[in-house]
């Protein structure tokens, strides 16, 4: 029996004259200011109406993202000239396989809704997400949006009805639909229903969910009377409720994943809500996870049967009448959804969750929903124009067929007999055919090219000295060539990789002042020995080597894929480190700075990664490897991360160093002692909010035994002390704990680390330059709040740490009457067990003033200055650290000799203190303007001769009209750009650097882009600067202009500068 | 509030409590701060007096051999021993250490000890050679002490000083010299090279005044370093710094 409320019923009915009258007044078609859509109910069933036609939904999926991004990429960003070009090609495809309307889940700006409406002819659903994925509430990003928060449901409800006013009258919406399975995604918590019993307390938020959207529908009725209301559910879930709490629902949207039909999804509905059904989401995917393969004619099967079964519960076919159409997931396929940040270049075949309902590939126990293979077309290179193809597979030609016809115009045995004949085996010939063609331009299987860059430039350079001395001759001009290759290769389904090839033709010579990738290039003097003949005397000849190591291997990746784990091999690609996943302690770095490597020539991180996925392998990580991050001796490290019940998660992780590396950390960052580490870890969440994380390590037990010496005073006498490394030296505690306080997130945290329980590098956050360590011999304590005030951020923190024991002075030692004072030398790592360092007595207290009223690009986001939207953002960051003792002696890799030396002395006590602050500007989407400015008291990171020295800088870069880059910057007395300058506390009086290059093609990206620029570095040098540069006075200044040339096609672009 | 959401916040609190102090005791636990009565005061070590020396493994004081820096009876472990910095010539250095060490029979040993760990720490011909000297030194003070001279002693001695030529050949140290020639009275320094020196030590008596290494006829001297490969045309008086040493060919 039917069940329709009295207030639907009414709904319906006022539609129905309104379309009369709309008729009546013999509006119709495209010429309309705006489309008037109802829903239309008789004893056969439902319709959508559009203008008073029938109208059933052959919908797609859309989005665009390229190949390399993911769901950060904005096409809406790009300029009208390249949007068209995606429109064009894309809606253009779509139109011939007569598509008649999209979702998307971006929100198309109007003017482009219109556009492919009136070009192609295919309708938008308008689609706000109603904080589905977080929203900023108060001005402050809440990640779980929580739908009974008062403040959260008023915002929503003013945006997103703010939405509705905007679009109602765009020619080309069809409909607006709220959310996106928003009922799969009630994950805040509240005291109040954790207090429930746990099967109710989904159902109480889910109360609030669908009370929230039916206030939404019911304005957005009153703002847009001649567009239907829906939301986006996932499958039937709560159908109850959406009939108790949405009255002014008037089509059930839902995304369906069913398998091949749809059961008894129609009925249900039916009898529940006497609504209309669209599918927002339903399909298949194209990858076999069993067989390993792409697997089109399955996806196409499914297709087709599924709209088979909408056609025939359609109006007027005598069953249940209520399917107006829908939308297949998705239009093409999307390289980002598995992981989502990583592979962006790369199709994925990882499976990541199962489904029983696709048989074809199903297999209990094992997951076969492939992510990235869910387009009934799949994603193509780029072609001249720039856009990402779409390669139609069978599913796109069978679909044709079946949008070709009219579930209302033609007969139901008409349009069952004309899909029962679509011929299958020629469609599915037809996209294999096309799927072979791919693969043969794209990809040869086995190895295949698939992008590179090359880049000139010429470069002039000189000093004052040379300048005065010999005029123009003083000037030296350099050229330089350079070529990276891309290459991938998949010899089997379960293992694809990639390398990239560099290729050096001349190598410019732009040191001291830019030191560059490439410098393996530079001629070497060799001395060739002559073999001496008889008496007489032959003297060695030099010559030099000019043509050495022209090419590399630039970097390699390569992934084999089993049931349980997947296999990873690394060698100079990018790895992040653990700090979310259980490393309290830092263990594991972070390797994502390869510009830095590549100026030394580094290749790390290199080495291989075991990551189970699945079974008892779930949870376990095992990575080896002869640098495993810049900087590691040859180690092997394992991590086990687990849960323990709902809210207690764990993790333990050993590393142990299997030798000792031989290079310095770049060109004179000091070697480690071999060591080894254990750590345990858990994370507790204690109430709402409130989470409390507990850590432990056990480092450098080799260490056991090993004497120090210490200066103990007493009662005004010193004495020299020789003392040795206890277990309880190697142990190290920590705990931190964070909770709601002020309206914001506070934490407190307390470590206790024994004089050799060294832990890696801690995790920073949110800018912080407290001055945090890993190494151990400490007992330190750290607070602060992060409070929100709308878009503003105040984040103080403190620091307080005492160094266990105090860094040792330099005593001379003496022997007076056959007694000897061995004097005390001040500790380095090397000699001793351990060192005070960056571990000394420090009291340090900062506070970050953040202003960003876009909180879905977090302002400190590594590639904020890229991504960040907001029209205007900035944040002003004050540090004050006082060091009230000074420090044993820090370390230098002396390369000749191929050992660390230590510098002898220690840094004196300092106080230092740094103001900063970063700006982006984005006056329109045509221009985007970034300044960094920054000035302060900074002090070396070895060398402490010459003292402290106060420093200011201005850096900026204007990009305008995503063609013009204008980049540089403006230093007083601070650091040279590279670590040694800081390391042995070289600054410069003056350094400049201007650099404007034009983008030439339409990816606008600074660093991919082909581009052509120009650049000028200037330096003045005194005392401070190296000697070689100062020239005891003689010299005062260096500069260089290079003029430069990039040309990419689709690969790897050089690194870019640290200059 | 419900009875039992008030026991389900009670047992919340409870549960923050024993964690917190679960927390606290591992902090408190682990604060192992070295204090007072921990380690040994070692800015008053007597150094030995004795002349009986007990090798800490086969190679001490030969380069590149370093087990003097683990041997529990050397006093000298945890001195700096500051070499000689040519730019800061008045800087702190090891030689006036080593000139506090006791003269004669009762500073030999702690002088080997000395030596010894200077080259361990900074390998080069000087430091090989005053611990050859060193050696060769409390050699002589046991003879002069009990009448014998330990042949282990004597043998460590003549290797020590093989170690100078075949590994630091072309090594020389400074001496001081002369201040009466220099207009501003200052000694002027000189280099001699470390190779005649140690020829002349091992081939004449005088230059030491410690027993011989090689007793008897000064031939056996030269006929040892032939041995070594090295040939020694020995220096001539008065000032004996003339001798010259070469490598055998072949």
């Amino acid at each position: 029996m039917r069940k329709l409320s009295s207030l639907r019923r009414v709904s319906c009915f006022g539609r129905r004259l309104m379309v009369v009258a709309v008729m009546g007044l013999g509006l119709t078609g495209h010429a309309l200011a705006t489309d008037v859509v109802t829903t239309y109910e008789d004893e056969n069933g439902w319709k959508l109406l559009v203008n008073g036609e029938d109208f059933y939904i052959k919908g797609v999926v859309w989005g665009y993202t390229p190949r390399g991004e993911n769901y950060t990429y904005n096409l809406w960003g790009e300029s009208d000239d390249f949007i068209r070009k995606v429109l064009d090609y894309d809606f253009g495809l779509m139109k011939e396989a007569n598509v008649n309307a999209i979702r998307s889940f971006a929100m198309i700006p109007p003017k482009w809704v219109t556009y492919v409406y009136e070009e192609h002819g295919i309708m938008t659903v308008i689609n706000p997400l109603v904080g589905r994925y977080g929203y900023t509430v108060g001005g402050k990003w809440i990640p779980r949006t929580d739908y009974s928060d008062p403040l959260t449901r008023a915002t929503l409800i003013k945006d997103t009805l703010e939405i509705i006013e905007t679009y109602k009258d765009v020619p080309g919406v069809l409909m607006f639909a709220l959310g996106n399975e928003s009922n799969y995604g009630l994950e805040w918590s509240s005291f109040e229903i954790e207090n429930l019993p746990e099967g109710e307390q989904h159902a109480a938020k889910a109360r609030y969910l669908y009370s929230l959207f039916n206030e939404i529908m019911a304005a957005g009725k009153q703002i847009a009377p001649t567009k239907p209301q829906s939301i986006v559910n996932g499958d039937l879930q709560y159908i109850d409720l959406i009939d108790e709490l949405c009255p002014a629902l008037d089509v059930l949207g839902s995304n369906v994943y069913r398998g091949r039909g749809f059961t008894n999804l129609w009925e249900q509905v039916d009898q529940k809500l006497d609504l209309p059904v669209v599918f927002y989401e339903f399909g298949a995917d194209a990858f076999n996870s069993r067989e390993f393969r792409e697997d089109q004619r399955s996806q196409a099967i499914f297709l087709r049967d599924q709209w088979q079964e909408m056609y025939n519960k359609a109006y007027g076919n005598g069953e249940e009448g209520n399917s107006i159409g829908a939308f297949v997931f998705e239009w093409r396929d999307e390289w980002w959804k598995y992981l989502q940040v990583e592979n962006l270049d790369q199709q994925d075949t990882n499976a990541s969750w199962a489904n029983g309902g696709y048989t074809y590939d199903h297999v209990e126990g094992q997951n076969n929903m492939n992510e990235e293979w869910w387009g009934i077309t799949a994603l193509g290179t780029a072609n001249r124009d720039g856009v990402f193809t779409a390669r139609p597979r069978m599913a796109y030609d069978v679909l044709k067929e079946v949008w070709s016809l009219d579930p209302y115009t033609h007969k139901k045995t008409a349009f069952n007999q004309a899909i029962n004949n679509i011929d299958m085996d020629l469609l599915g010939l037809k996209g294999e055919v096309r799927q072979l063609r791919s693969e043969a331009d794209e990809k040869q299987k086995i190895l295949f090219f698939t992008g590179g860059s090359l880049r000139a430039e010429y470069l002039t350079k000189g000093t004052e000295r040379e300048l005065d001395e010999r005029g123009e001759n003083g000037l030296e001009f350099s050229p330089g060539e350079m070529a990276f290759l891309d290459f991938g290769f998949q010899p089997t389904d379960n293992l694809e990789g990639q390398f990239t090839l560099n290729i050096l033709g001349d190598v410019a010579d732009k040191e001291p002042l830019e030191i560059a990738y490439g410098r393996r290039g530079f001629p070497v003097a060799v001395v060739i020995e002559q073999e001496p003949g008889g008496d007489e005397v032959i003297l060695n000849t030099t010559a030099d080597i000019t043509d050495r190591e022209r090419i590399e291997f630039y970097d390699f990746s390569a992934t084999y894929r089993a049931k349980d784990f997947d296999l990873h091999t690394f060698y100079h690609v990018p790895r992040f480190h653990w700090g979310y996943e259980g490393d309290f302690f830092g263990l594991m770095w972070e390797a994502t700075d390869l510009d830095g490597m590549d100026i030394w020539n580094s290749k790390a991180p290199e080495g291989i990664e075991i990551e189970g996925k699945d079974g008892w392998m779930k949870g376990l990580k095992v990575v080896a490897g002869p640098e495993v991050y810049w900087g590691a001796n040859p180690k092997v490290m394992l991590k086990y991360e687990n849960r323990l019940g709902k809210r207690t998660e764990y993790a333990v992780i050993h590393s142990e160093d299997i030798a000792r590396r031989d290079e310095g950390t770049g060109s004179t960052g000091a070697t480690q002692r071999q060591s080894r580490a254990t750590t345990i870890y858990t994370k507790t969440q204690l109430t709402e909010g409130m989470s409390l994380e507990l850590g432990g390590i056990i480092a450098s037990s080799e260490k056991i035994d090993d004497p120090y010496t210490r200066l103990e005073t007493s009662g005004g006498s010193s004495q020299v002390v020789l003392d040795e490394i206890d277990f309880e030296d190697t142990l190290g505690f920590k705990a931190k704990l964070s909770f709601p306080m002020l309206g914001g997130l506070a934490y407190v945290s307390a470590s206790h680390a024994g004089l050799v329980a060294d832990g890696g590098n801690p995790l920073r956050e949110f800018g912080t330059r407290l001055p945090y360590t890993g190494l151990g011999a400490k007992r330190e304590y750290d607070a602060g709040i992060m409070l929100n005030y709308g878009y503003w951020m105040l984040f103080p923190r403190v620091l307080y740490r005492d160094a266990l024991v105090d860094p040792n002075l330099n005593l001379e030692p003496s022997i007076v009457g056959g007694v000897l004072n061995p004097g005390l030398s001040v500790r380095n790592r090397e000699s001793d067990p351990f060192a005070i360092l960056g571990n000394r007595d420090t009291r340090a207290a900062e506070l970050f003033i953040t202003y960003d009223p876009t909180g879905a690009t977090p302002f400190y986001q590594w590639d904020n200055d890229y991504r960040e939207d907001a029209k205007f953002a900035f944040n002003i960051g004050l540090n004050y650290t006082e060091y009230p003792t000074p420090t044993d002696s820090y370390q230098f890799f002396f390369e000749p000799t191929g050992v660390n030396a230590a510098f002898g002395v220690g840094l004196p006590a300092e106080d230092i203190w740094e103001a900063s602050s970063r700006i982006v500007y984005n006056p329109n989407n045509q221009a985007k303007f970034i300044f960094n400015l920054a000035a302060g008291k900074l002090q070396s990171t070895g060398d402490p001769n010459g003292g402290s020295r106060d420093f200011q800088s201005l850096a900026g870069m204007a990009v305008l009209n995503k063609k013009h880059i204008l980049s540089g910057y403006i230093k007083k007395d601070a650091f040279g750009p590279y670590d040694f300058h800081r390391q042995f506390n070289i600054t410069y009086p003056e350094q400049y650097k201007l650099d404007y290059s034009i983008l030439l093609d339409s990816k606008r990206d600074q660093k991919n882009s082909t581009q052509v620029g120009v650049k000028t570095l200037y330096r003045s040098v005194d005392e401070n600067s190296p000697g070689g540069e100062f020239e005891d006075g003689e010299n005062d200044y260096l500069f260089q202009t290079t003029v430069y040339f990039l040309y990419n096609f689709g690969g790897t672009p050089p690194p870019a500068p640290r200059d | 509030m419900s009875n039992r959401q008030i026991r389900q916040s009670n047992a919340g609190v409870n549960k923050l409590l024993v964690t917190v102090l679960g927390c606290a005791t591992l902090l408190i636990a682990g604060c192992n701060e070295p204090d007072n009565n921990e380690g040994v005061v070692i800015s008053s070590t007597p150094l030995p007096v004795d002349t009986i020396l007990n090798l800490s493994c086969e190679d001490v004081g030969i380069f590149t051999e370093t087990c003097v820096l683990d041997d529990p009876a050397n006093p000298f472990i945890d001195t700096a021993i500051v070499e000689f910095d040519v730019n800061n010539e008045d800087a702190f250095n090891k030689f006036e250490l080593a000139n506090a060490i006791p003269a004669g029979p009762e500073g030999a040993k702690a002088r080997v000890y000395f030596w010894a760990t200077a080259l361990a720490r900074r390998p080069n011909g000087e430091n090989q050679w005053y611990t050859a000297r060193a050696f060769h030194e409390l050699y002589d003070a046991q003879i002069q002490v009990t009448g014998f001279g330990d042949p282990i002693i004597q043998a460590q001695a003549l290797r020590a000083y093989r170690s100078v030529l075949d590994n630091f050949f072309g090594s020389v140290t400074f001496f001081e010299c002369c201040g009466n020639i220099n207009p501003s009275g200052d000694p002027v320094p000189f280099s001699v090279p470390l190779n005649e020196l140690t020829a002349d030590h091992l081939y004449r008596t005088e230059s030491t005044g410690w027993a011989r290494l090689v007793p008897g006829d000064p031939l056996l001297t030269q006929s040892l370093l032939a041995e070594w490969g090295y040939t020694y045309q020995p220096a001539t008086g008065p000032n004996f710094d003339n001798g010259i040493v070469s490598v055998n060919e072949g």
